[in-house]
């Protein structure tokens, strides 16, 4: 699963390595979000979309409006390797910390509509994983997701990254690397306690009924 | 009539922290336990999870994991010259209730009591004198001393997976860790939680004043951990909703969360909930229990035969419960005879508020129930008490548990209580002020006491609790002397206006303090000063095993949750390895 998505970040990152060089030689200092696109973003945009919408299919998360602070810190932690994505290193490694403060402030600050995913999820999928969500499963003593990522997965700033609407994909991958010790960039082992005592089937619930949660609340337009 | 039901060989009143760690062993150890508990069985998951657990209005305001004094209350007076009334709405402490007991809206802050505290009588003689104690104080010795609870302290630290640094590890002092503390045999389980800002403003200035401060050891866990029954717990996130609340992230140690999936996997345990035990049946010899009578959800009444009974309800519910069954006789004041209810004792707690300026932020919601950096210079006989009138002292910490909207509203002294006034200050101090608490310890004395009400009796027609309390002369002249203490550190710490607030009389019910209520059936070695044996065993009735912080003598500095663990699984090793293979009295009276 983790190379399948290194591989389609690879050829991205190929075919931008001169636009990243060129991104930090240009880096102007700290921009916020009201002054239009960061210099920086455009190297963002060509994965993650004009509007941060991501591409659910190659398992690029959405990253609009996703919290400021939480962005900013994963640019960081690619770029120290605290966060394991070789792609996302190369892009990260030669922003300043400016220039990763204002592009996470930008797709903060991005409304993008939700990218059309074909359901695939089975009713039963959903169920379990809207069961995990808001309450969790004391068999495998989980607690509900949502304890820590707000309401309906919608987020808690400074804290959590929101989960509604993000790729199933993308998430299935994700809980995949928190199992496996691959990622590990959270605060006393949270993501890995939890991800460790869900099953494949969880995982693949609970990625889809997050992704159904973008779909239900329909298109949002700039 | 009571409905009887099959005998089994130990039932267990109470399945709160101690009720579950004696079934747990009992049972495994092949013994056929029930475990009556009256309230609900509840989880993590559902019962405490999110949204619904963070409900101030619900939890805080309204007591909804409290024991129900809408049928069992307990009546309150200052003195012996009053007629007590019961305590409608639960403040001073909470009691639990429930599967887990209180330990589920614990703090989780997990101390250990000093050598000193176990030989408190004697120490106190050998080092003021014999006539140093105010005549009205009666305080003893527990009759079990630290060295022998040492490795029961560090088995119960173990279950809980306590975050913490050691300072002293047999007798060699450990940087960073309390100096004071008496020798442990190892380190902590794990590492202290993540200090907060306040901790650290509060350790530079203690540290610059000559004191030694250190990390609170937290029972909400800085790391995952699992634990020697097998039973996995995860990492804190300071979410700020610990006392009072259950957890909803399997991160603060309580029965649910170290043992009860062990216990109740084992087929030698039954647990009933809904079940309120009317009273430990005695036969006509009254000193050898049959078992006891519950009456259950529906109203149903059934008598459960045991050959042994182990009350581990609430410390003053295991007072009740043995004045109920007749076991032990009652105390009274007049005479200073009897031990049933005499030496209840609580904490002594007093606080200071320290406040900044503007720019100083504190963040107080960002904490957990121990999250915070305290000294021990002044707690217990850490001092020389030489010509100050008292014995005793108060652990004095930056250890504010939460931010909780509704109920944390530091304001300084002579703002209005309520109005435009009031909301003004709310707003200006929420964020930059460091509560400091000086938990202090509490001498038993002969005029505090606990017995049954004359008047008042509970849903089921049983006489309540009569509580006869107020602070005696020591614990005010310490808490005075403490409080100075704890002011100066404030005033260190830069703070802009620094308030103490001793702990003043009378003692009021209507105010949130402490649950820690300690003694009314008080181990020892003498059964004229004491309800049960150094093993927590019945003088009276052998086969009854009372274990509970209805055990304390009097109450030292610290919150009681550590030493009653390490006292249940010492009165489980004695139960073991001695009672179990030889009933009969433990020790000759």
């Amino acid at each position: 699963m983790r190379s399948a998505a290194l591989g389609v970040g690879c050829i991205l990152a190929i075919g931008s390595g001169a636009v990243i060089a060129e991104v930090a030689s240009h880096a102007t200092g700290p921009q916020t979000a009201r002054q239009g696109a960061p210099p920086a973003a455009a190297v963002c945009q060509g994965c993650h979309g004009a509007n941060g919408e991501g591409n659910p299919a190659a398992k690029i998360p959405r990253l609009a409006g996703q919290a400021a602070d939480y962005l900013e810190k994963q640019l960081r932690d690619y770029a120290a390797g605290a966060r394991s994505n070789e792609v996302m290193q190369n892009f990260a490694k030669p922003l300043s910390d400016a220039d990763r403060g204002a592009v996470a402030a930008y797709f903060a600050s991005l409304e993008a509509p939700y990218a059309k995913v074909e359901p695939t999820a089975t009713d039963a999928q959903l169920a379990r994983g809207h069961q995990l969500a808001r309450q969790g499963s004391e068999a495998q003593r989980v607690q509900a997701c949502n304890n820590c990522h707000g309401p309906d997965g919608s987020g808690v700033p400074h804290s959590a990254p929101y989960l509604a609407g993000q790729s199933a994909a993308y998430l299935a991958a994700e809980l995949q690397w928190w199992r496996q010790d691959v990622r590990k960039n959270d605060a006393g082992k949270l993501m890995s306690s939890v991800a460790q005592r869900l099953t494949d089937q969880d995982v693949a619930a609970i990625s889809a009924y997050y992704e159904s949660l973008g779909a239900a609340q329909g298109t949002v337009s700039n | 009539m009571a409905q009887k039901l099959k005998e089994v060989d130990v039932v267990i009143i109470g399945v709160g922290m101690v009720g579950s760690i004696v079934a747990k062993e009992l049972a495994a150890a092949g013994y056929k336990v029930v475990g009556l508990e009256r309230g609900e069985a509840r989880f993590t998951v559902p019962e405490f999870q999110g949204p619904a657990i963070h409900d101030e209005l619900r939890f805080d305001i309204r007591k909804a994991l409290m024991q129900d004094n809408t049928r069992e209350p307990v009546t309150f007076r200052n003195h012996g010259s009053e007629t007590a009334l019961p305590v409608r709405r639960w403040e001073s402490f909470l009691p639990g209730t429930g599967l887990g007991g209180s330990m589920v809206h614990w703090n989780g802050q997990t101390y250990r009591f000093q050598a000193n505290d176990f030989e408190l009588a004697t120490r106190t003689r050998e080092r003021y004198g014999k006539d140093f104690l105010d005549a009205d104080v009666t305080v003893q010795d527990w009759g079990v001393t630290y060295a022998e609870l040492e490795p029961y302290y560090d088995r119960f630290e173990y279950l809980l997976g306590t975050s913490g640094k050691a300072g002293n590890i047999k007798g060699t002092i450990q940087p960073g860790g309390d100096p004071h503390e008496s020798p442990r045999s190892r380190e902590y389980p794990t590492p202290p939680q993540k200090e907060h800002f306040q901790g650290a403003m509060f350790r530079k200035a203690a540290i610059g004043l000559g004191y030694h401060p250190f990390p609170q050891p937290s029972s909400n866990l800085s790391q995952p951990y699992t634990n020697p029954e097998g039973v996995k717990l995860n990492a804190c996130v300071f979410c700020g909703f610990c006392e009072r609340y259950a957890c909803e992230h399997y991160a603060k140690s309580v029965p649910q969360t170290v043992i009860l999936p062990v216990l109740l996997a084992n087929p030698n345990f039954e647990l009933h909930t809904g079940c309120q035990v009317q009273r430990i049946n005695l036969d006509s010899t009254k000193k050898k229990a049959t078992g006891v009578t519950y009456i259950d959800r529906a109203g149903r009444e059934f008598e459960q035969p045991a050959s042994l009974v182990i009350t581990s309800s609430f410390a003053l519910n295991n007072v009740r419960m043995l004045l109920l069954s007749g076991i032990g006789k009652p105390y009274s004041p007049a005479s200073a005879t009897g031990v049933v209810g005499r030496n209840y004792a609580y904490q002594t707690m007093s606080s200071v508020a320290s406040f900044f300026d503007q720019d100083v932020f504190i963040n107080p919601f960002m904490a957990s129930g121990a999250s915070g950096t305290l000294i021990n210079d002044f707690a217990g006989d850490n001092f020389d008490h030489s010509g100050l009138g008292f014995i005793g002292g108060a652990f004095i910490g930056a250890v504010n548990t939460n931010g909780r909207p509704i109920q944390y509203h530091p304001v300084p002294p002579g703002t209005p209580a309520w109005g435009k006034g009031w909301k003004e200050a709310v707003v200006k101090h929420y964020n930059h002020t460091v509560m400091f608490s000086l938990h202090g310890s509490s001498v038993s004395t002969r005029q505090n006491y606990l017995d049954l009400d004359p008047t008042y009796r509970d849903a089921w027609g049983q006489p309540l609790l009569r509580m006869t309390f107020d602070f005696p002369q020591n614990d005010l002249k310490m808490a005075a002397y403490v409080t100075a203490k704890g002011v100066e550190i404030g005033k260190a710490m830069g703070a802009k206006q620094v308030a103490g607030a001793p702990r003043k009389g009378p003692y009021t019910t209507t105010v949130y303090q402490t649950t820690h209520n300690t003694g009314g059936t008080v181990m020892g070695n003498d059964p004229h000063t004491s309800v049960v044996n150094r093993y927590l065993q019945s003088w009276d009735v052998s086969n009854v095993f009372v274990i509970g912080a209805s055990a304390y003598p009097q109450n030292a500095s610290w919150n009681p949750t550590d030493t009653l663990g390490a006292l249940t699984y010492w009165a489980i090793d004695a139960l073991k390895n001695k009672y179990l293979k030889n009933p009969g009295h433990l020790v000759a009276a």
